[in-house]
Formats: structure tokens, C-alpha cells, sequence
């Protein structure tokens, strides 16, 4: 063969143990009858490599079989790579199994590969060790299977030894003067020696964490000023099967201090105001971790400091280093060099992966524009109030700077979104109460009110215009309950201002005592309409929203008789307006907020009808009490009773024939993250409800109670339940609710899971709080306190559950003990 | 039971490819589709494969899902390069990509992956009896680009945030320079220009005025008789208005 001979491909023949046609290799090849080709040369080459992509063989080569003149005659040799027929997992318990096979493919019929071997042992050797079995050993074996099948196939074994768990008996640090081993054992992060008493974070050897560990224990050195401290060696001694111990030499040197610092560069902000940014003096002990985070921290996307400065004012291109520039007597000066660049504006900027929600409910929300001033603080923000909308899942969001052009100072900016599941469905349906209840409620969180006649939109609903439509019905045989609501954030499209709308009718039937048979005649209907407007405000800053809404219910009476009114036939009305303002900059994920803050304090109010309408209140006030003296004294005689109470059911229907009342609220959070994922939860609210007649006196109505897992259930009465966890529900407000609450609560979070399909975290929990019956028994220190820890998991198409397990440490009232253990189930709510 | 459900519970693969070309052709392209399904894998690497691997993407088109159907066809395409079918598989390919794009206001991905098939099906088959199609559906798709383009642009300007709408359709008209959107684009940009000189700050607002006139001859320049001609006057006469007061000042 010459090298530098084309030839003409005549006869392809294949060879070797396959079990695929000789025209399907062949084509596979990309060599065919009648091609021109060098021998050797890349065409060849090629051909193998194609046919080992294709993961399918062994042992493939191409050989000459025949050369007459310019026409060469091929065979191509290869050999079925071995299907996986039957896999054995010894050492690793069976719930495991399916994750292993899971992780590394190791399905049946899938090609054994030497590469699959090695990656599986290498998985396998790596997990374990990474849970602190460090002398995990992991066999191998495939045995072939002779049988008439003309597929070549293996059986594996996979033998996997954990040994014992590793743990540290001793970490030892020689050469240590200045600090002692204590304080440098302290700061290896995932290194720890043996201590039963620590359950948080148990003792195991991982090397990739031992070896940042050990670049810990350096940084500790240098925040104190030793810059030219050292790990000169570290050994791993084996004690036993269980445990090791480790001994770490370093060398300390000498402490440093700063000298001049200055900085070099700037023209945009003064040395004077860059010093007060950096808080370094002359003289102060050198710390270049300090100084590296004075710089930049990396650890905090929000944090004041020069890097942030620069590029929350347009200066993207901009880059800072400090150099030491002079060492003298261990005092060291610092150039803080700074490259400002040209400022940077955004150019494009555009949103990928909204495959539901359309455009403009996205870009209405994102803070940076086309030709604004590039800022860091506001693409921050702009992945945070999109993850906030609740349509994307907030782990996922990503901003991409596009084309960054330092020449001209010109950005573009893309939003990576993932559209994540926003609505409910909740079916129910099941026996209680005497009867069937069936509940159907749909909450669809991203609708599209515009495309529901559209037919195309039902996929498998309109969506992507971000309203929010909320159905339930539920209906018994004693009661009906209809509710929708509806809201639009962008009311008009042209201003953040959100319109909602509900609507509630319900409809409760007697009971007749002796059949216990449903009694139609006598029914107890509220029906209520409520509008509410909410605007974004931008004084004192943009975190701010004032709310207003108008409410109005009517509560009618046909012969029922129920604990709230005093008359089983008449009317009530309750027409009221509340406004709010807020303030909420929690960020990022609404599910498991990390940081920021709530505050929301909020007036309901009624007209003060007493002031106008001329009705003498005092006088019912004294007339009611004299016929309740009459009812309540054992000396009357039924007439007279009954004369009493007729009375007291007309007067109370004066008195609520328009409810009276005045309602102020206020409720504040915090979320602080104290730890990587480990987020407190300080917060506190308060609740006042008061008449502006006091003769007319405070409606029963509107009222707090107190205590349990705070779900809102079926209720008439407007009443607003407030968690107290370690308590049944309602248990500390009394049968008629408070008219003063106060809540005091600290929670510590730790997420477990925060993908997308389902958010799973644990908390513990202390709170106190108590309702009160007016201002005179009011006390903030008289509080009804418990603990507990819970669990939270939300899945995207059921929302939120929950279930708590509280102890009370005081008692109900009416008890003496202390109430103990309480177990809530929390359901749909949020927070 | 019927004779199609017996037909895919049993185990004779001739059958059932019959029996699926036989419901492909009255229309019945989901059973089809399900006795296909069953056969592809015992008939890779054979002589009929070609047949079927047709008339299974074919009938994954015909049910809508086209996402399969865009992947199946690039197959058939691939694996059979001397079929007779491949210019219309090929074709058909691009177009279930295209049947994919979504409505303006959403993600574009797909919209952008169909321009760039149907594209690369041009190319491939320049002298094909589908390329007037092709090309149809190509520039169906472009407009839908530049619609989402231009619509993100006019929302700024919805929203009152006259600087970025003014940066936006700058963008548009520079990036879009035959869009059938031009003039709305420039009619807004003027507006925009417009409603933020009118409501500047004392020391940004001549200037601002005198962009927008300067807008606005363009606009009449190019646009003489534009369905915003009443519009465009009014706007024209008050920024003449405000300017008087700048002229007669100094």
C-alpha cells in the first residue's frame, strides 16, 4: 500500500460476533462501496471512531482484505459490547440499591462498558467516603452468560465493603504558639474530632473537606496578622478500623500590621470616602482575609463594600486589587489599585424560558431597563422580585450578562427563568357532619382572564397574564359555600397597581332536634363583596405597598338561632374600608426566605353611624342590662323571660344593624440567615379592636382568637385566628375571641430540600402570645409560652403542608397544669 | 375485545405492522402510532424499517406531537440519506419545529430552533416543491420576532418608562431595519420622546424637547401620510409650544 494512493473502496465485509446486519455497520461506518479513500488515512479512522461512539462495540478494526489496481477490498472486525443481563448489589441494603442502579445507569441491557465499571467503583468509592466510610472498598466482578441467545450478555456483581465509620480520634497542631489548638481546631469548618455531646455536625473524615479545612486554619492565621504562617506537613495516622487521628505541623512566623494604605486609580469617589469604606487604619493588625472582604466579599452579594460601591453605580468594568507594596519591620503598605473603566449601560435585555407566562408580566417587573446606568444591586433585586411572583422556581433564576463591551460601556442582560406549577386543585369529598361534604377549590396562580374564551389557551388552562383565580365550593347537607376571588397585579397594564375582587356566599340550614334532619326553613345566609386596590408606592422607598379595600357583608337571619345574635330573625350589616401600608423586602425564594423583612400594620374601619343616626345607645345600654338582670334572675316568671329576652334580640338588632367597629393591626418579621441555610425567624405581631360608642359597645364580630395551628377554617364571623402552637385551637381567647392580642415568636429554619418539585425544611419554634378582653387586663408579660419543632413541605401542586409538634408550658385558661404536647396539622398556609 | 386490541396484545410483529398501516391509512394515526411504537425496536437494522420508522414520525406529525415528530423525522433523515421520502421528511421535520414556536409573548427558543431548520432545509433543497412553504413559514416566524421585540419596546413605553422604550425601539429599528413595525416603532419612539420631555425636570427639559422635534421630522420625512398623522401634529404643535417659551426667554 502506498500512503499516498487514493483508493476506490470496493467489497465491505464485516466480521466478528454481532448481532447487527453488515448494512447497518457498514452504513454506520460512513464508508460505502465506490468511495475514495487513503490507505491509511483519516477516512478510517473515522470510521472506528463513529462505530465507538456509537457505545455499541468492542474490539473494532478495519482491515485490507484485498487490493487489486486502486480497488481495495475492507472488512471491518468488531465484536457486541456485553448487555447487562442480571445485577447483584452485595453490602449496600436494598432501599439503597435502586439509587445505585438509578445514579450510574446500570439498567438491564445496557452496555457494559469498561468505562461504566470504573465510573461505577468510582461513584460508589466516593459516596461512601463522602459519609465518612474512608476505607470503603468496592469489587467488580462480571461473569459472561452462555446460553443460545446470540447477544453476548454479563451478569455483575457488585461487591461493596464499607468498613467501619472513620472518626477522628485527635487533631493535633505542633509549632503553634500564638494560637492555641483549640481555636485552630475551631476553625477547620468539617474536620472534627469525636465529641458525643455534638449531634449538629458529627465527627468523619472527608479529604476534600479536610483539605479547605486546612486552608481554614491558615485564614485564622492571617485574620490575626501572621501572613506567612504555614502548613508545613500534616499525617493521617490509622489508629484502628474505626477511628484516626491527625496531626498538622505549621510554622507561624511573624505578626504583620498595616502600613500606608493607598489607593491608585480612582477619579470617580475620593481617597477620603474609599477609607471610610475600607475601615482599615495605619498601625491596625494585618488581616488580608479583612482586607480581601473589605474589597470584596464574596460571601455577601449585598455587602457595602468597594467592589459593590463601583458596580452599583454603572461601573461593571471596573476591577480592584491591592498589592503590598513595601514590607518593612512587619508593617506592610497597600496600593489599592483601581481600574474604574467606562460605566456601563444595558443595552438589550430579555427573559428566556417563560414557556407560560407572557412577556409583559415579566419585563414589568425587572429593574433593569434598556439604557439605565448598569447596577449590581438591581439585578439582585430583579431575580429576587421574579422569584417572588411565584411562577418560577426561585433556585433557578439566573441573570446572564450578555456581550459585555468595555469600549463602548454597554451591557446586555438575560433572565433565565424556569416556569414552576402555580396551581391547586383541591377535591374532597367525605362523610361528616351528618352528611356528604364536597369540597372542590382551584387556585391557579398565573391565569389569563383575557384567553378564557379562547380555545386554544386551555393547556390544560389559560395562563401566563400572572392574576390570580381562586374557586371553592363545598356543600353539605347543612351548608353551602361558595367563594371566588380574583386579582390583577397590574391593573390597566400601566401601573403596579393591584385590583382584586371576592365574592363569598354562605348559606347555613337548621337543624331539627328531633329528627336531626336537615330543616330548610330555617337558614342563617352571609353573603360578602369585597374590592381592593393596592399601589406600589415609591416614597420612602419602593419595598413599600398602601393597600385600601372596601368590604361589605350582610348577615341574614331566618328563624336560626345562633351564639353570635341575640335574635334568631333579623339582619346585620357590615360595611367597612381597611387600609394598610407594608413593607416587604424578603427575598429570595417566598417558600424559604433567607433574608429581608415584613412590616404590615393595617386599619379597618367602619362609619361611626352612633355619631349621626341619633339613636340613644346609652339608654339601650341601661335597658338591656336591667332585662338581663330579669332573664338571669331565678325569681322570674317565664313571661317575664321571655318578655326579656324578646327585648335584648331588639335592642341587639338596633345595635347591629350596620356593625360599628374600628380594627388596627400591626406584624412585623424578620428572616436572618445565622448560618449557611440555617435561617432565624424573629417576629411579632399585635391586634386591637375597639368601638368608637362604647355604649353601643364592641360587636362580637371581628374578633381574635388565639392559640393552635391558625388556619382560617369555615367561620361567620369575620374572626381572625392567630397561631399559638402548644395550644388547641382558639383555646386562649374564650368562647366570644379577644379584642386585644399580642404574639411574640422565634423560629429556626433548616431546609432539607429547595428543588423545585418539592421544598422540604425542618424548624423549631418558641412563641408566646395572649388575647385579652380590653385594655384593663391588658399585660404584655402575661403571655402564654411554648416550643416545638415542625416540618414544612411544599410540592407546587398541593402547596403547603405542614405538621408541628408543640408543648404549651402554660396552662388553658381554666386549667391549673401546664397544657403539653399538642400535635397541628398546617395546611396551605404560608407562613 | 377488538381486533386491535388483540392485535396489540399479541406477539406477531408482521401483524401488527399491517394492521398499523392499515389504521395510518383510514386516519386512525393514534392506534397506528401505539402498534408502531410496539414494533421500532424488532425491526432496526432491517429492510422494512425504512417504511416504518416513515410512518411512525408521520403519524407522531399527524397526532400533533410534534416535538417527537421534529425528532423522529431528523432520524429518518439521518438513517435513510437515499430514501425517497427524505426531502419530505426533512422538510416535515423543520416544520414540526415550526408548529412548535409558541405565541410571541412567550419563550422563543423554539421559534429561533424552527427558523434555523426550515433554513437549513432551504439550503439543502433549494429545487424541492416545499421551499416556497419553507419560506413562508420562515418569515411567518421572523415577524413573530420581531412583533415579541417590538411589543417588549411599546410596553415600556405602556408603563411610562419613556427612557428605556426610546433605548428599546432604537434597538428595534437598528436590529430590524425591513420590519413591517417600523413605523408604529417610530411613531412610539416619538411619543416617547414626547411624554418624557413633557413631564423633565426644568434643567433636562429643552433639550428633550428639541430631541423630540427632532423625532418628529424624521418621522414626517419618511411617514407622510401615517395613520398617526393627527397624532404626530398635535404632538409636534405643542413641542413648538413649550419651545416658544425657551426662545423667547433668552
Amino acid at each position: 500500500q502506498n500512503p499516498n494512493t487514493k483508493y476506490t473502496i470496493g467489497e465491505i465485509t464485516v466480521a466478528g460476533n454481532t448481532s447487527f446486519s453488515e448494512q447497518t455497520i457498514v452504513t454506520y461506518s460512513g464508508l460505502s462501496k465506490g468511495k475514495e479513500i487513503y490507505i491509511p488515512g483519516e477516512e478510517i479512522s473515522n470510521a472506528i471512531k463513529k462505530l465507538w461512539n456509537s457505545k455499541l462495540f468492542n474490539d473494532i478494526e478495519v482491515y485490507v482484505t484485498n487490493i487489486e489496481g486502486n480497488v481495495a477490498s475492507l472488512q471491518i472486525r468488531l465484536s457486541d459490547l456485553p448487555q447487562l443481563n442480571e445485577l447483584k448489589i452485595n453490602g449496600v441494603k436494598k432501599g439503597k440499591q435502586d439509587e445505585i442502579i438509578k445514579e450510574n445507569n446500570l439498567n438491564k441491557g445496557v452496555k457494559v462498558t469498561e468505562n461504566l465499571i470504573t465510573t461505577t467503583k468510582n461513584f460508589l468509592t466516593k459516596k461512601y467516603k463522602k459519609d465518612g466510610f474512608y476505607n470503603t472498598k468496592v469489587h467488580i466482578n462480571t461473569i459472561e452468560v452462555k446460553d443460545s441467545l446470540d447477544t453476548q450478555r454479563v451478569n455483575m456483581v457488585l461487591n461493596v465493603d464499607r468498613g467501619e465509620k472513620v472518626k477522628i480520634k485527635d487533631i493535633t497542631f505542633n509549632g503553634n504558639e500564638v494560637l492555641e489548638d483549640k481555636k485552630l481546631r475551631a476553625s477547620m469548618k468539617s474536620t472534627k474530632k469525636i465529641n458525643r455531646l455534638r449531634v449538629w455536625k458529627r465527627s468523619k473524615f472527608i479529604d476534600s473537606a479536610y483539605q479547605a479545612d486546612l486552608g481554614h486554619v491558615i485564614d485564622t492565621y492571617k485574620k490575626n496578622g501572621y501572613r506567612d504562617a504555614r502548613i508545613l506537613s500534616d499525617s493521617l495516622i490509622v489508629n484502628d478500623d474505626k477511628t484516626i487521628s491527625l496531626q498538622i505541623n505549621v510554622t507561624e512566623g511573624e505578626q504583620y500590621k498595616f502600613g500606608e494604605i493607598n489607593f491608585i486609580g480612582n477619579t470617580v469617589y475620593s481617597d477620603l470616602y474609599l477609607k471610610r469604606l475600607l475601615r482599615i487604619n495605619k498601625g491596625d493588625v494585618y488581616n488580608s482575609i479583612l482586607l480581601q472582604e473589605r474589597i470584596a466579599d464574596n460571601s455577601k452579594p449585598d455587602a457595602f463594600d468597594i467592589t459593590n460601591q463601583y458596580q452599583n453605580n454603572g461601573y461593571l468594568f471596573s476591577s480592584i486589587n491591592s498589592v503590598e507594596v513595601n514590607v518593612e519591620d512587619h508593617v506592610i503598605d497597600t496600593e489599592i489599585r483601581i481600574s474604574e473603566g467606562k460605566p456601563a449601560y444595558f443595552n438589550n435585555v430579555s427573559v428566556v424560558g417563560n414557556d407560560k407566562t407572557n412577556d409583559h408580566v415579566i419585563y414589568r417587573e425587572i429593574r433593569t431597563r434598556p439604557g439605565e446606568l448598569y447596577s449590581k444591586a438591581n439585578v439582585v433585586r430583579t431575580v429576587r422580585e421574579l422569584g417572588q411572583l411565584g411562577f418560577f422556581d426561585a433556585q433557578e433564576l439566573s441573570p446572564n450578562f450578555l456581550n459585555p463591551n468595555p469600549v463602548e460601556g454597554s451591557i446586555d442582560m438575560e433572565y433565565s427563568v424556569k416556569e414552576t406549577g402555580s396551581s391547586q386543585i383541591e377535591l374532597q369529598g367525605g362523610y361528616g357532619g351528618g352528611g356528604f361534604i364536597g369540597t372542590l377549590g382551584l387556585s391557579f396562580n398565573n391565569f389569563s382572564i383575557k384567553d378564557i374564551f379562547k380555545k386554544d389557551a386551555y393547556k390544560p388552562i389559560p395562563m401566563g397574564d400572572g392574576q390570580k383565580l381562586a374557586l371553592r365550593l363545598q356543600a353539605s347537607q347543612f351548608y353551602q359555600t361558595y367563594s371566588f376571588s380574583f386579582s390583577e397585579p397590574w391593573l390597566g397594564g400601566k401601573k403596579p397597581v393591584q385590583f382584586s375582587a371576592s365574592l363569598s356566599h354562605t348559606k347555613q340550614f337548621g337543624q331539627n332536634f328531633q329528627t336531626f334532619e336537615v330543616d330548610k326553613s330555617r337558614s342563617f345566609n352571609i353573603t360578602g363583596i369585597t374590592f381592593g386596590l393596592a399601589k406600589r408606592l415609591s416614597v420612602p422607598d419602593d419595598f413599600f405597598t398602601l393597600s385600601q379595600a372596601v368590604g361589605y357583608q350582610r348577615y341574614d337571619l331566618n328563624n336560626y338561632n345562633t351564639g353570635l345574635f341575640e335574635f334568631g330573625d333579623g339582619y346585620s350589616n357590615n360595611l367597612s374600608y381597611t387600609v394598610g401600608l407594608s413593607r416587604n423586602n424578603t427575598s429570595v425564594d417566598p417558600i424559604y426566605p433567607t433574608g429581608g423583612s415584613s412590616y404590615s400594620v393595617s386599619a379597618k374601619l367602619t362609619l361611626p353611624y352612633s355619631l349621626f343616626n341619633n339613636v340613644d345607645y346609652e339608654a339601650l345600654k341601661i335597658e338591656r342590662n336591667e332585662n338581663n338582670v330579669i332573664r338571669t334572675d331565678v325569681n322570674s316568671t317565664p313571661t317575664e323571660i321571655t318578655d326579656a329576652n324578646n327585648r335584648i334580640a331588639e335592642i341587639d338588632q338596633e345595635r347591629y344593624k350596620w356593625l360599628e367597629f374600628y380594627k388596627v393591626k400591626f406584624k412585623a418579621e424578620w428572616y436572618t440567615q445565622i448560618a449557611k441555610n440555617l435561617v432565624l425567624r424573629p417576629s411579632t405581631e399585635f391586634g386591637f379592636l375597639g368601638a368608637y360608642n362604647n355604649d353601643r359597645g364592641v360587636i362580637p364580630f371581628e374578633r381574635f382568637f388565639v392559640g393552635g395551628d391558625g388556619l382560617g377554617n369555615y367561620s361567620l364571623d369575620g374572626r381572625e385566628t392567630i397561631q399559638l402552637r402548644g395550644y388547641p385551637n382558639n383555646s386562649l381567647s374564650g368562647q366570644d375571641g379577644g379584642t386585644i392580642y399580642n404574639k411574640f415568636s422565634l423560629e429556626l429554619r433548616y431546609p432539607i430540600t429547595l428543588k423545585a418539585s418539592a421544598k422540604i425544611f425542618a424548624l423549631g419554634f418558641a412563641e408566646a402570645g395572649a388575647s385579652y378582653n380590653n385594655f384593663k387586663d391588658y399585660n404584655p408579660f402575661d403571655l402564654n409560652r411554648s416550643a416545638g419543632v415542625g416540618l414544612r413541605i411544599f410540592m407546587p401542586a398541593f402547596g403547603l403542608l405542614g405538621i408541628d409538634f408543640g408543648y404549651g408550658f402554660d396552662p388553658v385558661p381554666g386549667t391549673k397544669t401546664s397544657n403539653g404536647w399538642e400535635t397541628h396539622f398546617i395546611i396551605g398556609q404560608q407562613f | 375485545c377488538s381486533e386491535y386490541q388483540k392485535t396489540l396484545k399479541a406477539e406477531d410483529i408482521s401483524a401488527k405492522f399491517k394492521m398499523g398501516e392499515t389504521l395510518y391509512n383510514e386516519g386512525e394515526f393514534n392506534k397506528a402510532n401505539a402498534l408502531f411504537a410496539q414494533i421500532v425496536p424488532n425491526y432496526r437494522g432491517k429492510p422494512q424499517a425504512e417504511k416504518l420508522m416513515y410512518l411512525y414520525s408521520k403519524s407522531f406529525y399527524e397526532i400533533k406531537d410534534y416535538y417527537v415528530a421534529g425528532y423522529q423525522f431528523e432520524r429518518f433523515a439521518s438513517s435513510y440519506p437515499k430514501s425517497e421520502k427524505l426531502e419530505e421528511a426533512s422538510f416535515l421535520a423543520a416544520k414540526s419545529y415550526y408548529m412548535l414556536s409558541p405565541v410571541y409573548s412567550k419563550d422563543q427558543t423554539e421559534t429561533k430552533n424552527a427558523i434555523e431548520k426550515l433554513q437549513d432545509f432551504i439550503n439543502a433543497f433549494r429545487e424541492s416543491k416545499y421551499v416556497p412553504e419553507a419560506n413562508a413559514l420562515t418569515k411567518e416566524l421572523a415577524v413573530k420576532l420581531e412583533k415579541k421585540a417590538f411589543e417588549i419596546a411599546k410596553q415600556y413605553n405602556t408603563i411610562s418608562d419613556f427612557e428605556a422604550a426610546i433605548k428599546s425601539f432604537d434597538n428595534f429599528i437598528f436590529e430590524n431595519p425591513g420590519s413591517s413595525y417600523l413605523e408604529e416603532a417610530y411613531y412610539y419612539k416619538l411619543d416617547s420622546a414626547f411624554e418624557l420631555a413633557v413631564n423633565s425636570i426644568e434643567s433636562k427639559r429643552k433639550t428633550r424637547l428639541e430631541a423630540a422635534k427632532g423625532y418628529y421630522l424624521d418621522f414626517k420625512k419618511d411617514y407622510a401620510d401615517s395613520k398617526y398623522q393627527d397624532d404626530v401634529e398635535k404632538m409636534a404643535i405643542e413641542i413648538e409650544e413649550e419651545l416658544q417659551n425657551y426662545s423667547s426667554q433668552s
